[in-house]
């Protein structure tokens, strides 16, 4: 007996030790990625002519998706600042997914808009379309609004946009997400500079809006959050983005394109058959299908992140509905693992299915889960007395300054890029919470995070509602 | 004396612009940005409005469509400069009663002929 | 710490207690050990450099504030609210510059200079005609060319593109000696530039590369390039036929497509004609288009002949083509597509192009005659709101 569990042990720590180095290797690496991704981003930057691609007849068109449901505070404001995004060829398709406040009255009457007789064809499958109006307005031309039964999902919404979009590329985007004006121009970017690869979806940056200055729907001056968990998720988007994304972009195995701001080959989404209505990670779910379909029709695709800022969202600052986002974020990983576990290690989907799926399985997926068992083992080796405290003492001082510095170097990264908020002084407040992570943001996440696999093991039913939003329009700005 | 409201995200040609024709003897105002632009109606009768097609807050289509209904600005003449050239632009802003079409990089000396000839054509509004 | 110090002596073996307990541990620790300190300094030193960068940035901004309402007042002065500049009255290159009003002491660093050009191209990106050619002339007369050609000697590539872009931008003659060999760089986005360069500044054959260019030309060079030729003043336009005949590189042939819409070089329809026979079906469709836009009316028997062959992205830049043309030969082919095709696309397509073509009373016949998604498609082509 005792042999079993002296060799059990045994075999649970060295697992556990391989799994934290090569974590810690990989997180070096993509240090190192992101950084050799963004000078390259920055060189180009240097010279590079939006201006051409502004004026030129060549750019391609694109179709802007907005769901919206129950935004009636803001969504005024939010279409207005849509419609002045700097794009030769493009239009906003807002879907009003049945709100039952008064967001459609108003549109109506802001927008002189009218119902027209509007063919389409729905090649995804959604809940009917009431009726689809166009402005009589010719300064809101580029403006459709969809007014369809609700979904009770975003998936839904978007489906019927896509349906109905004009365009090859789609840029789907939250209503509530304040997007950069240049934000179509940068994301297209990437498309048209792939000399081999079909870009089939670009990325770029998203961040947390809530201390910043926003005057009618744009950004004045950025600002860290001054809410502490708004500022950890702050800290978090930048780890995520800038040095996450980009260091994955570098070696063409970006994992997903988040659902705040990202830019979509139609085609290839409408073949992949669209958002799923049941999945509660939508977004990283149809990537995964585009990326899917792209190699089983051996199309040689690629996902491009940039690394500047072009959306900013709100981010919960109440741990119940940081709760609420958590955990629904974990129960669709968890979905989405199990739903496409064939990926995992297959040669047949190449980068994806060797790289990207496997460090999202284990890195992602099973981390809490042996953060879990790590906590309790420790808890048996205390009681037992096995513990050698100095030793304990010195390898959490190790990983808490290795997760420290990490998370410090994406705040350089994006500071060498892009000299965003006002003064030092504020960088080092952001990076400050960097100190804290480990003992109240990192908890926190596991925690929701084995509440979301919980869930998604039980399929207990959750009617996740809308969150809860101030909208941007109602902060007074004077 | 002629009043000339001049909206332009881009600091270079909103100055150029209001030293020009400050120096041809018109009262000029300028606004940066949409907001800024329909805030200005306000202010004083305008005789022409030359305003840029992609600004923040509110685009070039949309002050247009407001300036035509504001009694201040709805009588006086519209010209946009703007770097787009796609025929769809254009129509849409001949559509809302646009006057004049200038394509940017400006010729100083023509911008200044249809200016004059425009509100030549018009009785003062001041 | 002096108690290390105390107790040394040469004759014992040297005891560095810090140091021995830390040779104790296990490697593993050690190496956490170590880790410890190297991410700590790094913490340490990504700050100061994170505030050496904002530093930076900050001086750049101050710098900024100072320089360009000066540089904004010069060039006020002396180019554009000048009289004979205002009403044309004076060629650029004849007109009086009071060169030495900008030979300040302040554009002798080398940063400076760089602004000083940085806005001078955002001026001349404003203002064409005599405006453009005085600032053209000012660039030149204080020698800032050499800065740019400077640029263009340097090893790094984006320090190169740089060069070429203020050169080109300025309208500066590069000599072929020095541009031609970057067209075959191996670094993608300097070659595109060298190109683009090329076609804007060379007066014997602007277009040679496209002869010899073998490697597709990418949307975003196609985009800059035709931005280049549509916008310099007196290039020799040739007629693109040449490459769309003999060309063996499909993108530059779906480049020159474009660009004889954009010229509207109608002698360049039978050229484009024999794409209809190339194998490749998005080139194919792409000759479909530019055809339709030239209303090259000839061709029209034609596609209704192939009609039957072609995929569907053919089929569709076919009833579009049929209907730019607005010939109205085609009106009885568009309506049997319209009324007895199962795809929705296509029907659309044929409606759009029927509403462009068809007298008034049929398509109220048509309405009345079919069905429900008939009906909607066509008041769907023929609302003025819905553009696509």
């Amino acid at each position: 007996m005792a042999g079993i569990g002296h060799w059990i042990t045994t075999f649970y720590e060295s697992t556990v030790f391989v799994y934290g180095t090569v974590l810690l290797v990989i997180y070096a690496l993509l240090g190192l990625f992101s950084y050799l991704a963004i000078r390259n981003f920055l060189r180009k930057e240097t010279y590079t002519n939006y201006f051409d691609l502004l004026t030129s007849p060549l750019s391609p068109g694109i179709s802007v998706l907005a769901p919206a449901y129950n935004e009636g505070l803001s969504i005024i404001m939010n279409v207005q600042s849509l419609l002045t995004l700097n794009y030769p060829t493009f239009e906003i398709v807002l879907i009003n997914d049945g709100s039952t406040d008064n967001s459609m009255e108003q549109l109506i009457s802001q927008f002189e808009l009218v119902a027209v007789d509007f063919a389409y064809n729905p090649k995804i499958k959604t809940q009917p379309i009431n009726h689809i109006y166009k402005s009589t307005n010719p300064a809101f031309g580029k403006l459709t609004v969809i007014d369809k039964v609700n979904g009770k999902s975003k998936a839904d919404a978007v489906n019927a946009g896509i349906n109905i979009a004009s365009f090859n590329y789609f840029v789907c985007t939250d209503v509530d997400c304040i997007l950069d004006k240049n934000a179509l121009l940068k994301l297209v970017k990437p498309v048209l500079e792939e000399q081999s690869k079909r870009v089939i979806a670009t990325g770029a940056t998203l961040r947390i809006a809530n201390s910043c200055e926003i005057d009618n729907g744009v950004i004045i001056r950025m600002k860290p959050p001054r809410n502490l968990l708004a500022r950890f998720q702050e800290m978090e988007y930048i780890r995520a983005f800038v040095l996450g994304k980009m260091g994955w972009s570098f070696i063409n195995c970006v994992p997903n394109v988040s659902g705040g701001l990202g830019l979509f080959d139609k085609e290839i989404a409408i073949k992949a058959g669209g958002y799923d209505q049941q999945s509660f990670g939508e977004d990283m779910e149809l990537m995964v299908r585009m990326c899917r379909y792209a190699c089983d029709n051996d199309i040689d695709y690629a996902i491009r992140y940039i690394p500047e800022t072009l959306c900013w969202t709100e981010g919960p600052v109440t741990v119940k509905i940081f709760k609420l986002q958590r955990t629904r974020w974990a129960r669709g990983l968890a979905q989405l693992m199990y739903a496409h576990f064939k990926m995992l290690f297959n040669p047949k989907y190449g980068r994806a299915g060797m790289i990207t799926f496997p460090y999202n399985f284990l890195f992602e997926l099973l981390a809490p889960i042996v953060e879990l068992t790590g906590i309790l083992y420790y808890i048996y080796l205390i009681l037992t007395g096995g513990v050698n405290y100095t030793f304990a003492i010195l390898l959490l001082a190790f990983v808490y300054s290795y997760s420290v510095m990490i998370t410090t170097m994406a705040i350089l990264w994006d500071q060498l890029a892009f000299r965003h908020y006002k003064s030092w002084r504020e960088v080092v407040y952001l990076c400050s919470t960097a100190l804290l992570e480990f003992l109240c943001y990192h908890p926190l996440i596991v925690i929701f995070s084995l509440r979301g696999y919980y869930y998604f093991l039980t399929g207990k039913k959750h009617s996740w509602g809308n969150m809860q939003r101030q909208g941007f329009g109602q902060k007074k700005k004077t | 004396m002629r009043n000339i409201l001049v909206i332009d995200d881009d600091e270079i040609i909103q100055n150029v612009l209001e030293k020009i024709l400050v120096k041809e003897g018109f009262r000029v105002e300028r606004a940066q940005n949409g907001k800024e632009g329909l805030a200005k109606f306000d202010l004083l009768k305008y005789d022409l409005v030359i305003t840029d097609l992609m600004m923040p807050y509110a685009n070039g289509f949309e002050i247009i469509s407001k300036l035509k209904q504001h009694p201040n600005t709805a009588n006086a003449a519209v010209i946009v400069i703007s770097s787009i050239t796609h025929e769809e632009s254009v129509m849409d802003s001949f559509k809302l009663g646009v006057d004049e079409y200038i394509r940017k990089p400006i010729m100083v000396g023509e911008l200044l002929l249809r200016i004059k000839k425009l509100l030549l054509s018009r009785p003062s509004n001041a | 710490m002096p108690d290390i110090f105390a107790d040394f002596s040469p004759e014992e073996p040297v005891r560095i207690p810090l140091l021995d307990s830390f040779l104790e541990l296990p490697v593993i620790i050690q190496i956490a050990v170590i880790f410890i300190f190297i991410s700590s300094a790094s913490i340490v030193f990504i700050q100061v450099r994170i505030w050496f960068t904002r530093y930076k940035g900050h001086r750049m901004q101050k710098r900024l504030a100072v320089l360009l309402p000066l540089i904004d007042n010069l060039i006020s002065e002396h180019i554009i609210l000048r009289n004979d500049v205002m009403n044309n009255s004076v060629h650029a290159d004849n007109a009086d510059l009071d060169i030495d009003a900008f030979r300040l002491r302040e554009f002798r660093k080398k940063g400076n200079k760089q602004i000083l050009i940085d806005r001078l191209i955002s001026y001349r990106k404003g203002f064409s005609g005599s405006t453009g050619a005085l600032l053209r002339r000012l660039y030149l007369e204080l020698d800032l060319d050499k800065v740019s050609f400077k640029k263009m000697k340097r090893s790094q590539w984006n320090t190169k593109v740089r060069g070429i872009r203020e050169l080109t931008d300025m309208d500066i003659s590069i000599s072929d000696v020095n541009i031609l060999p970057l067209t075959n760089s191996k670094r993608n986005e300097l070659r595109s530039e060298a190109r683009n360069a090329y076609i804007k500044l060379s007066k014997n054959e602007p277009f040679k590369f496209f002869d010899i260019s073998t490697e597709p030309l990418l949307k975003w060079d196609q985009i800059e390039l035709f931005k280049t030729i549509t916008t310099t003043e007196n290039i020799a336009l040739p007629s693109f036929a040449r490459w769309v005949t003999y060309s063996s590189n499909k993108s530059i042939v779906s480049f020159c497509l474009k660009l004889i819409v954009h010229y509207n070089q109608i002698d360049a329809g039978p050229a484009v004609v024999k794409l209809l026979d190339n194998k490749d079906h998005v080139l194919r469709a792409e000759a479909i288009n530019c055809l339709g836009k030239l209303k090259y009316e000839e061709v029209e028997q034609q596609l209704l002949h192939i009609y039957s062959n072609q995929p569907l992205n053919c089929q569709l830049e076919i009833l579009k083509a049929i209907g730019r043309m607005e010939t109205r030969h085609s009106v009885l082919f568009l309506k049997q597509e319209f009324l007895y095709s199962t795809d929705f696309d296509i029907r659309k397509n044929a409606a759009r192009s029927l509403v462009r073509n068809a007298p008034k009373a049929l398509i109220e016949e048509l309405m009345a005659s079919s069905s429900e998604d008939g009906q909607l498609i066509l008041k769907h082509s023929m609302n003025p709101l819905i553009k696509y």
